[in-house]
């Protein structure tokens, strides 16, 4: 007899025992029908356990560790991948939307004006020179940096000044240098500017808004600090540092980008007032974050092209 | 620059509990960035001064056998019986009774400490026992020749003291980041940089007595600016040079100040002016005076600065011979030129054994045309590098006089000029206290603000106060605890009108701006306390084209299984001329670093064919690649504000077929962006087949969005193919993404769900082998759209058995909201299929 048989036999006995229900008094049958009915129960799922393993007992059983099994074609995922420095750039746009900053884009060839002369630099200065930049045979140049933006992102949201409130702009963009490329020097590469003006903009505002981004970017409490710099378009001017976060190790000071509050020629250049309007403008590099989130080593993988270097992300 | 932290402690009083490590993070933070800290003390560790108590020659050799005596160090190392230590020296200047510099056995030679780390160690010379050596200055990384060994003045030092309390080589130097401080001449001297740490600390600063120095005119000596601009100021003094002797002991000023600033003692003239050079930051030159007056070929001396002419030669004292560009400022006695101005004197003055006279330069030249000169003729010598900062025309004279002073008192001057014809004015800068702590977000009293001004040599003079517009609370605390810290008064600061006196050193000083950028500096912005800007903000608004992108980057990467790339703006003409566009239609870049990039490419597209190769070779065999990116051509002009009109263009190159690359289109703009779009063939020769040359037009289609053309797609032109070593088939596609940023979705989303079963039919029709498959497929869409059912259309097969016809088959799909479909109305509906069928010469079987 096989179990299941032997176990229905067992339930036929329990059926049988049941009728015994009525010889009992009123007060005992209700206990003693939820006993049997137990007991019939258990009796019931073990039935329906031994009948769905024998439904089981032909299937084959696989070699988990191979990619197919014996004879069968190997199924091949098709998966895309998304350039890590847009990814990053895009997460660095989203944070300072969040924050409250309007985003537009950095342009790829610009103008002398919007490079220099609208950022203070003085005609002939060897700030000039210290961008060194690319030039077109008409004279236009391949920006720098996204400060090329600044005189534009101001004239652009000088009404919303004008109508009480402030400029809050971020610029994102491709940026050119011209030098030789090694592993920690590419001629083309990414920054992110800030810019943001008001009635009562100040240094302070400006580090509480760099201390605030790269919390949200790194997801943590962190401290930032600063050491002297010098731009034309900014006075002051500073580099700032933010404190190593624990996902990078912590320890030590990560220079981030640079700062300061913007130059008062640079506001009038964009009809702003400087003794009505403050603002404060910082910018700092893409592919330097996604390096130091993923440990790279080497800045030429970023334009390569090359699939072995994005199929890792 | 090389900064010497004791040098500036020769300056500037550090408070008691401020530590080497405080003071070096306050300068890091307030004054310049700080590249690297080079302690000096252990690489003098086991160097002491020794004398030489007897020196007998080996024989056959040029080498000496000394006996040397380091006092209680002696025991330290293996002693002769008589106490002394032996070496065997082979400098011909070794001799008995000198005091020499002995590196010790176990010592690392000072000049390789932190390269090869040369340890010496005892060893047999010629089978004599040598315990370390005896070092030149050269070893002790002083000098860059080997001379002679080094001898030790005896009222210096005593057998067995250390080199390190002698020449107080227990030193931190500081390599700062020169481009730091690009707007800071005053800061590449030593007194500059030390009011500066002065200020920072908060303590009183010694401005430096700067000697008088009365104009001699003994001899008679003309100077001619011909260009203000281009020399401010010229100053210079004759005198006759004292006899130095020949040098013969090393000294802290002629070697070891030298070798803190990475500067090399060449003769005791010239050691003397970038001594005081690297003290003040104003360069100075000496001309022999007889030789200045032989080049001019007149009998008195007639200095005259001016511009170099295109072309005009001169040899420098290094020998090389230039050719001067327009830029240039030359000093030339009576025209005949004798210095490339700021740079490098001439071979035909230079200061050598025989000179008795001197004429000692202090002048300032234009820092713009200095800078040219240095780029034109890659000098870059310290001196070059504090002119090009713009050292102020005011303290040319003073230093002068502080040389003079520096030559000692039996120094006879002969002559002394200045020429300076538009003196210096003052710079006066008024400011209020609330502007200062309102751009700062401080709150700083006036005091600490006039106390820290005054520190760097401002003058500050309060005028009447102001109403106070007082200064908000900070809503968070200061988050960093600098250890040298600012104590903020806690009651609203007054505000006060401050009328400050710029010094004549600080040529940068001009605007508030300025004179706020250096209170924040000195107090430390990490003192500032920190907010959020309180204004409200309102909705932000993203550039549609940055969002366009992100979306399209999840549709392309995520659901397409593309493989994002980037590559360079810029391409070869070699790259343009493959895939058949005109360079010319490119904006040319003129000092590109390589042929590689030398043209703003036009499309996405030839950048990504060119990248397809090196995948292929590296054993990718099917992939899809896309870039978003800035493009632009010539051709399209400029834009209002007179910049090149740019647009952003998709590019994507897809290792397949055009019917691939076709439904991942398809998918990306129906399914992704919601936007119906048309193909259209590119016809041979036509202007489209131009733009996108790189297309095999019978083998391509141009993308239509409302009868507008947003892009193009197709295989690859066979030699474009074969140009780029690849084989077919290769699709790509290049759409402009302006042309679509602004469309609204024309496909709206109408989700319509049956609870009634579906039917479902196949349909085969046979049509001539030339009917194009979309004639069939719109009779088709007609009746079913026409049904008022729901349906599916779903192309099935295209089988071509011979030349003459075609079989086309559909899978159809049909369901009502209403009712469940009966045979009969799906008969009538494939009757109707039928009738149009006919119409275009199908024929349903």
């Amino acid at each position: 007899m096989s179990e299941i048989e032997k176990l229905k036999v067992e339930l036929k006995n329990i059926n049988a025992e049941y009728a015994k229900i009525k010889t009992l008094p009123p007060e005992e049958r209700g206990e003693f029908g939820r006993q049997m009915n137990a007991k019939k129960q258990a009796i019931l799922r073990q039935i329906t356990e031994l009948e769905e393993a024998a439904e089981s007992e032909n299937v084959e059983p696989i070699d988990v560790s191979a990619p197919c099994a014996p004879n069968q074609p190997i199924f091949k995922l098709d998966l895309g991948s998304k350039h890590p420095l847009m990814v990053e750039l895009d997460r660095v746009v989203k944070i300072y939307s969040d924050m409250g900053f309007n985003v537009m884009e950095s342009r790829q060839l610009d103008d002398e004006f919007h490079m220099f002369d609208s950022l203070n630099f003085a005609q002939g200065h060897p700030a000039r020179d210290g961008y060194d930049t690319f030039r077109t045979s008409e004279g236009f140049i391949p920006p720098a940096h996204t400060s090329t933006m600044q005189h534009r992102a101001l004239k652009k949201y000088k009404k919303d000044l004008e109508n009480g409130g402030q400029i809050a702009v971020v610029i994102p963009g491709r940026v050119f240098r011209n030098e030789d490329v090694d592993a920690t020097h590419e001629h083309t590469f990414y920054q992110c500017e800030g810019v943001f003006v008001s009635k009562d903009a100040n240094m302070g505002q400006m580090f509480g808004v760099l201390k605030r981004f790269f919390e949200l970017y790194y997801g943590q409490k962190l401290n930032i600090k600063t050491q002297p710099g010098y731009f034309p378009f900014t006075e002051p001017s500073a580099e700032f540092l933010i404190e190593k976060p624990a996902a990078l190790g912590g320890k030590g000071w990560l220079e981030m980008g640079g700062c300061g509050m913007i130059h008062p020629n640079v506001l009038k250049t964009a009809g702003i007032d400087p003794e009505q309007y403050h603002g404060f403008a910082w910018g700092g590099g893409i592919d330097r974050l996604v390096m130091l989130k993923y440990g790279l080593n080497d800045v030429r993988y970023f334009e390569s092209g090359k699939l072995d270097f994005l199929e890792e992300f | 620059m090389l900064i010497s932290l004791n040098e500036i402690k020769k300056y500037v009083a550090i408070p008691e509990g401020i530590s080497d490590q405080d003071l070096i993070s306050s300068i890091g933070s307030r004054l310049v960035e700080i590249e690297e800290v080079i302690d000096w003390a252990p690489r003098y560790q086991g160097v002491y001064v020794a004398k030489v108590i007897k020196a007998t020659p080996i024989e056959g050799t040029h080498l000496n056998l000394c006996e040397i005596d380091a006092g209680a160090h002696n025991q330290e190392f293996n002693q002769l019986e008589n106490g002394l230590v032996q070496v065997v020296c082979g400098a011909p200047n070794v001799r008995a009774g000198m005091l020499a510099v002995w590196i010790t056995p176990g010592s690392i030679v000072p000049s390789t400490y932190g390269n090869e780390n040369f340890k010496l160690s005892v060893r047999k010379l010629q089978g004599y026992e040598s315990n370390g050596m005896l070092a030149g200055a050269d070893e002790l990384g002083f000098d860059n020749e080997h001379k002679t060994i080094a001898e030790i003045n005896p009222k210096m030092a005593q057998p067995g003291d250390s080199l390190i309390d002698v020449f107080e080589l227990d030193d931190l130097i500081l390599d700062v980041e020169n481009k730091s401080l690009t707007h800071r001449p005053d800061c590449f001297g030593l007194i500059g940089f030390a009011r500066e740490v002065a200020g920072i600390l908060g303590v009183d600063f010694q401005e430096p007595f700067w000697p008088e120095l009365t104009p001699v005119h003994d001899l008679p000596i003309g100077i001619t600016i011909t260009d203000q601009e281009l020399c401010p100021r010229y100053s210079c003094a004759v005198f006759d040079l004292p006899e130095y002797g020949k040098k013969h002991y090393l000294t802290y000023y002629g070697d070891v100040f030298l070798a803190k600033a990475g500067m090399r003692s060449i003769n005791p003239m010239v050691d003397l002016t970038n001594m005081i050079m690297l003290r003040t930051g104003q360069p100075l030159h000496a001309f022999d005076y007889d030789k200045l007056v032989e080049v001019g070929g007149i009998n008195k001396p007639e200095i005259i600065v001016r511009a170099a002419k295109e072309g005009e030669e001169i040899q420098l004292l290094d020998g090389k011979t230039i050719q001067c560009i327009s830029e240039d400022i030359l000093i030339t006695s009576n025209n005949v030129p004798v210095a490339l101005a700021g740079a490098m004197g001439g071979k035909n003055t230079e200061i050598d054994a025989s000179t008795k006279r001197v004429v000692l330069e202090s002048a300032t030249f234009s820092l713009y045309n200095l800078r040219k000169t240095q780029m034109a003729h890659g000098i870059f010598s310290e001196a070059i590098t504090r002119f090009t900062k713009g050292q102020p025309a005011a303290m040319t004279y003073p230093v002068l006089a502080e040389t003079v002073a520096e030559m000692g008192s039996d120094l006879k001057v002969l002559a002394v000029a200045d020429e300076w014809a538009d003196h210096q004015k003052q710079n006066v800068v008024n400011i209020t206290t609330d502007r200062i702590n309102s751009l700062l977000g401080t709150d700083y009293s006036v005091e600490m603000i006039t106390k820290t001004l005054e520190n760097v040599g401002f003058e500050v003079e309060e005028k009447a106060d102001l109403p106070s517009k007082g200064i908000s609370e900070p809503s968070e605390a200061s988050q960093s605890k600098s250890r040298i810290e600012v104590s903020s008064s806690t009651k609203v600061a007054q505000n006060v009108n401050l009328r400050v006196l710029v010094p004549i050193w600080r040529t940068d000083i001009h605007i508030k701006e300025d004179v706020i950028e250096e209170v924040g500096r000195l107090l430390g912005y990490d003192n500032i306390p920190l907010t959020l800007p309180k204004g409200e903000f309102n909705g932000t608004q993203v550039s549609p084209m940055l969002a366009l992108k992100t979306n399209l980057r999840d549709i392309l990467s995520d659901s397409l299984a593309m493989h994002e790339v980037l590559t360079y703006s810029f391409v070869s003409k070699n790259l343009l001329e493959r895939v058949g566009q005109d360079p010319a239609q490119s904006y040319e870049i003129v000092n590109s670093i390589s042929p590689e990039l030398q043209c703003f490419r036009q499309q996405i597209v030839p950048s990504l064919i060119d990248k397809v190769r090196e995948n292929v070779k590296a054993g990718h065999k099917k992939f899809t690649i896309y870039e978003m990116n800035q493009v632009s051509n010539r051709q399209n002009g400029l834009s209002k504000e007179e910049t090149p009109i740019l647009t952003t263009d998709l590019g994507i190159v897809c290792l397949g077929d055009f019917y691939e690359l076709k439904t991942k289109i398809f998918a990306l703009m129906e399914r992704g962006l919601k936007i119906d779009i048309e193909y259209k063939q590119i016809a041979p020769g036509s202007e489209t087949a131009k733009l996108y040359s790189y297309l095999e037009p019978v083998r391509s289609a141009e993308i239509l969005v409302n009868n507008h053309r947003i892009g193009a797609f197709g295989e690859l032109r066979a030699a474009v193919l074969r140009k780029f070593k690849l084989e077919a088939p290769i699709a790509v596609a290049e759409v402009e993404l302006d042309q679509i940023v602004d469309l609204e979705p024309t496909i709206a989303v109408d989700v319509k769900m049956s609870k009634f079963p579906s039917v479902e039919r196949d349909l085969t029709v046979k049509v001539a082998a030339d009917m194009p498959f979309g004639r069939v497929s719109n009779a088709l869409y007609g009746v079913m759209t026409a049904s008022n059912l729901i349906y599916e259309v779903e192309p099935a097969s295209i089988y071509q058995a011979d030349t003459e016809n075609k079989n086309l088959s559909f899978h159809l799909k049909f369901s009502s909201l209403e009712h469940t479909l009966d045979s009969l109305e799906i008969s009538a509906i494939m009757e109707k299929i039928t009738v149009e069928m006919t119409k275009i010469g199908a024929m349903v079987i």
